[in-house]
C-alpha cells in the first residue's frame, strides 16, 4: 500500500524539516479563462465542456441565487472578505483533449501524482483501489473503469457522465444539495468544473474502493468540484477523498458539493483525509475549504457513513449531513479535527431524522494545538415522524497548548417523543501522568504525545479503510511536531 | 419592526407614569433605548428558538402599580422563622420596615453606585428585556447582607393584569450567607419582568431559589447578574411552570475564579407554552467550580429550550465544569430545542457536557406495574422521582407554593 501514502519512508527527522511536502507547483501550460464570474463566465463554462440545455438551465439558476444571497458570516470565522472576481473559474492541464489511453497522459501531470504517491500507471496501482485524478477543474485519469464496467459500475469523470449517462445525471443531480442550498453550493452549481460520479446498480457490492483525488495547482483558480455517487437497492461503495495543493501566499477558494443518495438497503461509506495546504506558522496562506456534503438516506434500510480527518485548510467549514428519509436507515459521522497554528476548523453534521426508527452516531474529536481554534457544531433533528429514532453523539476536544481554543455547539431539536437523543463531550488535555509514564518506558517525549492523540482518536480511525488510518496517523504526528512544550 | 408593533411600544412607553423616585434616570434612560431598539427577532441566535411574536402582548397591558390592599388570602401564611417583603409594596413603605440582624437597607448613594454593575460585567444592560425592565421598573430591592441572616421569602408584583416590573440588588458581604426565594405568579394577562443583581463577597454564600408558576396568557423574565469572589458558593434552584412564554436567563461569573457555582433548573410546560433557560457561566480565574442541571419535563404541544453558554477563557486552568441537560418528552406535538455552547481556551480544565431526550422509560413502568401499581400511578411516580432531584434543592418554604403532586396531576398526558 506504500504507493498510496501521503508519505513515504521518511523519517520521522525527515518529516520535521518538511512541514508541508506537496507545497511544490507543477510547471504545466494551463488553459485558463479570464479572472471573475459573470453569466457569461457561467455559458462558457458550459459550451465548453459541451453540456445539454437542462444543466446549462441549472448553472443559469444557481448563478442567479447566488447573487440573491449573502455570504454568511455566522460561525464569526474572520476571514478577509473573498474578492470572487478575483478567481479564476476555470483552470485545465492543456492537452487534454481525448485520450485512448494512459500513455497520452502529460508525462508531467503523471509525474506530478507520482510525487503525491497516487500513480496512475497500470503496472504501479493499487490492486483495490480505482482512483480518479481531478487536476484544478479538470479530472485527469480514472483507473479500473473498465473493471469496474463489468459489474455495471459506473465511475468517471462528472462531465464524461453528463455525455454518456444523461438520464442517471438528470435524475440525481442537483437532488440532494440543490442549487439555492447555501450561498457556496450556489456558487458551486453555477460553475461547477469537474468531479466524480459513481453508480453502483442494483444489488452490486463494489468490488474495491473507490477514491478521488484532488489537487489544485493553480494560485489564482479556486476548486469547484462536484461529486455524485448513487447507490442502488442492495448495493454498496466504500469512497476515499484525498486532497492538497501548492503552498502560496494567498488563500484559494475551494467550494465542492458532494451529494450522496442510498436507496432501499444500500451503503454508502465516504472517508475524507484532507490535507489541503493549511497556511505557513504566522497564518499566511492556505486553502478556504467551504464544502457542501449531504447524503440522502431515501431508502429503507439505507446506510451513509461519513469519515473525516482534517489536518488541512487554512479554514475549514463544512457539515457532512445526513437526511434520514428511508424507514430504519442509518447516519454516522466519525471526525478527526486536527487545528496548529492559526488554522481555524467549524465543523461537525446533522442529522436529520424523518423515518421511524432511524438511527444516527456521531463521533467527534477535535485537537487544538497552537493559537487554532477548533469548533464542532452540529445539529440532531428528530421529526415529528421519526418514531423510535435514536441518536448517540460524542464529541470529545483535547486542547495542546493554552492558546488553542476548542468550542463545542452541538443544537438538539426534538419533536418526537418516542426519540432516545444522547449528547456527551469532554474537554480534556495530554495529561501529566500519562506522559511521564511512557516517558519513563523509554518513549520519547514527542512519539508520547503522538501516541496518546492517536489513541484519543482511535474511535475513528477504527472507521477508516485500513491504509487511510496509517495515514491518518501520521499525517496527524506531523502536524503536532514542534506544538508541544 | 412592523410600524404598528413600532407604535404599540411608543404608545405603550406614552402610557407610563413619568420617571420618578430613586430609578428616575434608569427609566428615562431605559425608556429612550427601548424606543430603538429592534424587538427580538428569530434572527439572533439567543432568540432563534423563540416564539419572539408572544413579546408583543407586553405592550397591550397596562403597568401595574404599587400594591395598596392588605392581606392576600390566596397565598400561603408568611413563613415562621423567615422574613416575607412584597416587592410591589410602596418604596416609601418598604424601605420604612426594620430589618432584622444581619440585613441593611443601601444608601441611595450606595444604589448609586453598585445598580447596574454588575449587569455591565455581562454587557447585558442594553439587552431588549433589561430595558424592558429598566423602562418600566418601579419596584427595587436593594440590601446589604452580613452575617447569617434569616432566610428571605420575596414575593415578586402580582398575580393581577399588566406587566410587573421588579428589581433586586444584593451585596453579600464577606462570609455571608442568606438563603432567598422568590415566588412569582401570573394569571390570564400577567407579565413579569425581573432583574436581579449580586455581588458576592468572597467566602460567602447565596442559596436562591426562585419560583415561577403561570398560567393563562402569562409571561415571565428574569435575568440575574451574579458576580462571585473567591470562596464564594451560588446556588440558584429555578423551577417554572405553565407560562404563555417564560424565559430566565442567569449570568453568573467568578471574577477571579476559586468559586462555586451550582445551577438546579427545573422546567414543565404544557399546551402550547414555552419555557426557555437561557444561562451563561463565565470563570474570569483559576479552579473555579461549576455544576448545571436543567431538567426539562415537556407535554401537550408545549415547547422548552436550553441554551447554556460556558466560557472558559486562556487564565481559568484547572476549572472544573459539567452540565446536563435532560428532557422528558411526553407527548407527540411537544417539541425541544437543546444547544449547549462551550468555549474553552485554557488548556489544562475538566469540561462535559451532556444532553439527553427520551421519554418515561418502558422498563421502569414495566417494573412499578408488575408490583400492581396502575399505569398512570407508575407514570406518576416516575415523573415525580424526575422532578423531585430539582425540587429538593429548592428551600424547604417551596413546598408550601409548589405542590408537586397537583402540578403533576395538571399534566394532561
Amino acid at each position: 500500500m506504500r504507493n498510496f501514502s501521503f508519505m513515504d519512508n521518511l523519517s520521522s527527522q525527515e518529516l520535521v524539516s518538511q512541514p508541508y511536502k506537496y507545497g511544490f507547483v507543477t510547471d504545466i501550460e494551463e488553459d485558463k479563462i479570464a479572472k471573475g464570474v459573470n453569466e457569461d463566465v457561467v455559458r462558457w463554462i458550459s459550451a465548453k465542456r459541451e453540456e445539454p440545455q437542462y444543466l446549462l438551465d441549472f448553472r443559469l439558476r444557481a448563478y442567479k441565487h447566488w447573487l440573491s444571497m449573502a455570504e454568511p458570516d455566522w460561525p464569526k470565522l474572520g476571514y478577509p472578505p473573498i474578492d470572487y472576481q478575483d478567481i479564476i473559474y476555470y483552470a485545465a492541464p492543456k492537452k487534454m483533449e481525448k485520450k485512448t489511453s494512459l500513455d497520452q497522459v502529460d508525462p508531467e501531470l503523471l509525474d506530478t501524482f507520482n510525487r503525491l504517491g497516487i500513480s496512475l500507471n497500470e503496472q504501479k496501482r493499487l490492486s483495490n483501489v480505482a482512483v480518479d485524478a481531478v487536476f484544478d477543474s479538470v479530472s485527469i485519469a480514472t483507473t479500473y473503469k473498465e473493471k469496474l464496467a463489468e459489474d455495471g459500475i459506473i465511475f468517471c469523470p462528472l462531465n464524461e457522465a453528463i455525455k454518456e449517462h444523461p438520464e442517471l445525471v438528470e435524475k440525481y443531480l442537483g437532488t440532494v444539495v440543490t442549487s439555492n442550498d447555501n450561498f457556496f453550493a450556489a456558487l458551486n452549481a453555477a460553475v461547477f468544473s469537474d468531479g466524480s460520479f459513481v453508480f453502483i446498480p442494483k444489488g452490486v457490492k463494489c468490488p474495491m474502493d473507490l477514491s478521488s483525488y484532488f489537487r489544485i495547482n493553480s494560485g489564482d483558480a479556486g476548486q469547484f468540484e462536484r461529486t455524485l455517487i448513487v447507490a442502488e437497492e442492495g448495493a454498496s461503495v466504500s469512497y476515499l477523498e484525498g486532497c492538497t495543493a501548492p503552498m502560496f501566499d494567498t488563500n484559494q477558494l475551494h467550494a465542492a458539493v458532494v451529494e450522496l443518495v442510498a436507496l432501499d438497503d444500500a451503503s454508502i461509506k465516504y472517508s475524507t483525509v484532507q490535507n489541503w495546504y493549511p497556511g505557513d506558522e504566522n497564518g499566511v496562506g492556505g486553502i478556504y475549504n467551504f464544502v457542501t456534503k449531504r447524503g440522502h438516506c431515501r431508502g429503507a434500510r439505507s446506510h451513509i457513513s461519513w469519515t473525516q480527518v482534517e489536518t488541512g485548510s487554512a479554514i475549514t467549514w463544512k457539515y457532512p449531513s445526513c437526511v434520514l428519509m428511508g424507514p430504519d436507515s442509518v447516519g454516522e459521522f466519525y471526525s478527526v479535527a486536527l487545528t496548529n497554528h492559526f488554522q481555524q476548523a467549524d465543523t461537525g453534521t446533522k442529522m436529520i431524522h424523518l423515518g421511524p426508527r432511524t438511527r444516527s452516531t456521531i463521533v467527534s474529536k477535535g485537537i487544538s494545538a497552537g493559537r487554532s481554534s477548533n469548533s464542532y457544531r452540529g445539529l440532531v433533528n428528530i421529526g415529528r415522524s421519526a418514531e423510535g429514532a435514536r441518536n448517540y453523539s460524542q464529541c470529545d476536544s483535547m486542547l495542546i497548548g493554552d492558546s488553542a481554543a476548542a468550542n463545542t455547539y452541538p443544537y438538539i431539536h426534538c419533536q418526537q417523543p418516542q426519540a432516545a437523543v444522547e449528547h456527551e463531550a469532554s474537554t480534556c488535555r495530554i495529561s501529566e501522568d500519562q506522559l511521564f509514564y511512557l516517558q519513563s518506558r523509554g518513549i520519547a517525549f514527542e512519539e508520547a504525545v503522538s501516541m496518546m492523540v492517536s489513541g484519543f482518536c482511535q474511535d475513528v480511525y477504527s472507521q477508516l479503510p485500513l491504509e487511510f488510518a496509517a495515514e491518518a496517523d501520521r499525517l496527524l504526528a506531523l502536524r503536532l511536531e514542534n506544538s508541544i512544550g | 419592526m412592523t410600524n404598528s408593533l413600532m407604535n404599540g411600544v411608543s404608545d405603550w412607553l406614552m402610557s407610563l407614569p413619568s420617571p420618578s423616585g430613586l430609578l428616575e434616570k434608569v427609566q428615562r434612560d431605559g425608556r429612550s433605548s427601548l424606543s430603538q431598539l429592534e424587538l427580538p427577532n428569530r434572527k439572533q441566535e439567543s432568540w432563534r428558538f423563540s416564539a419572539v411574536d408572544r413579546l408583543e402582548s407586553i405592550f397591550s397591558r397596562p403597568l401595574q402599580g404599587s400594591r395598596s390592599h392588605g392581606i392576600d388570602q390566596s397565598i400561603p401564611a408568611a413563613p415562621s422563622n423567615g422574613l416575607r417583603l412584597h416587592l410591589d409594596t410602596d418604596q416609601n413603605q418598604l424601605r420604612s420596615l426594620t430589618l432584622p440582624a444581619g440585613l441593611s437597607w443601601l444608601t441611595e448613594a450606595e444604589i448609586n453606585t453598585y445598580l447596574g454593575s454588575s449587569l455591565a460585567c455581562f454587557g447585558s444592560e442594553s439587552d431588549w428585556l433589561v430595558e424592558l425592565n429598566h423602562a418600566a421598573t418601579q419596584h427595587l430591592l436593594a440590601l446589604r447582607i452580613s452575617g447569617s441572616p434569616p432566610p428571605l421569602e420575596l414575593i415578586m408584583g402580582n398575580s393581577c393584569d399588566g406587566l410587573s416590573a421588579t428589581r433586586i440588588l444584593l451585596i453579600l458581604e464577606e462570609k455571608a450567607e442568606l438563603e432567598i426565594l422568590q415566588i412569582w405568579r401570573g394569571e390570564a394577562n400577567t407579565s413579569q419582568s425581573h432583574i436581579l443583581e449580586v455581588q458576592l463577597g468572597s467566602d460567602s454564600s447565596l442559596h436562591h431559589g426562585v419560583l415561577a408558576l403561570g398560567t393563562g396568557n402569562s409571561s415571565f423574565f428574569a435575568h440575574l447578574a451574579v458576580q462571585q469572589e473567591p470562596g464564594s458558593l451560588y446556588e440558584l434552584t429555578s423551577a417554572l411552570q405553565g407560562w404563555h412564554l417564560a424565559r430566565i436567563e442567569p449570568r453568573m461569573i467568578q471574577s477571579k475564579g476559586k468559586a462555586k457555582t451550582i445551577l438546579n433548573g427545573l422546567a414543565m410546560s404544557d399546551h402550547d407554552q414555552e419555557i426557555s433557560m437561557n444561562s451563561f457561566m463565565r470563570f474570569d480565574g483559576p479552579d473555579g467550580e461549576f455544576d448545571q442541571l436543567q431538567k426539562n419535563l415537556v407535554s401537550g404541544h408545549s415547547h422548552t429550550v436550553f441554551n447554556g453558554a460556558v466560557s472558559v477563557p486562556k487564565i481559568a486552568q484547572k476549572t472544573n465544569a459539567s452540565q446536563l441537560s435532560r428532557n422528558l418528552m411526553l407527548s407527540p406535538r411537544a417539541r425541544i430545542d437543546t444547544k449547549p455552547e462551550l468555549e474553552i481556551v485554557a488548556d489544562d480544565v475538566r469540561c462535559t457536557h451532556g444532553a439527553t431526550v427520551s421519554q418515561l422509560q418502558e422498563d421502569q413502568l414495566f417494573y412499578l406495574r408488575s408490583r400492581g401499581i396502575s399505569e398512570i400511578e407508575a407514570a406518576k411516580l416516575l415523573l415525580r422521582g424526575y422532578c423531585k432531584e430539582i425540587t429538593s434543592s429548592l428551600p424547604v418554604e417551596a413546598e408550601r407554593w409548589l405542590p408537586l403532586d397537583h402540578l403533576l396531576n395538571q399534566l394532561r398526558s
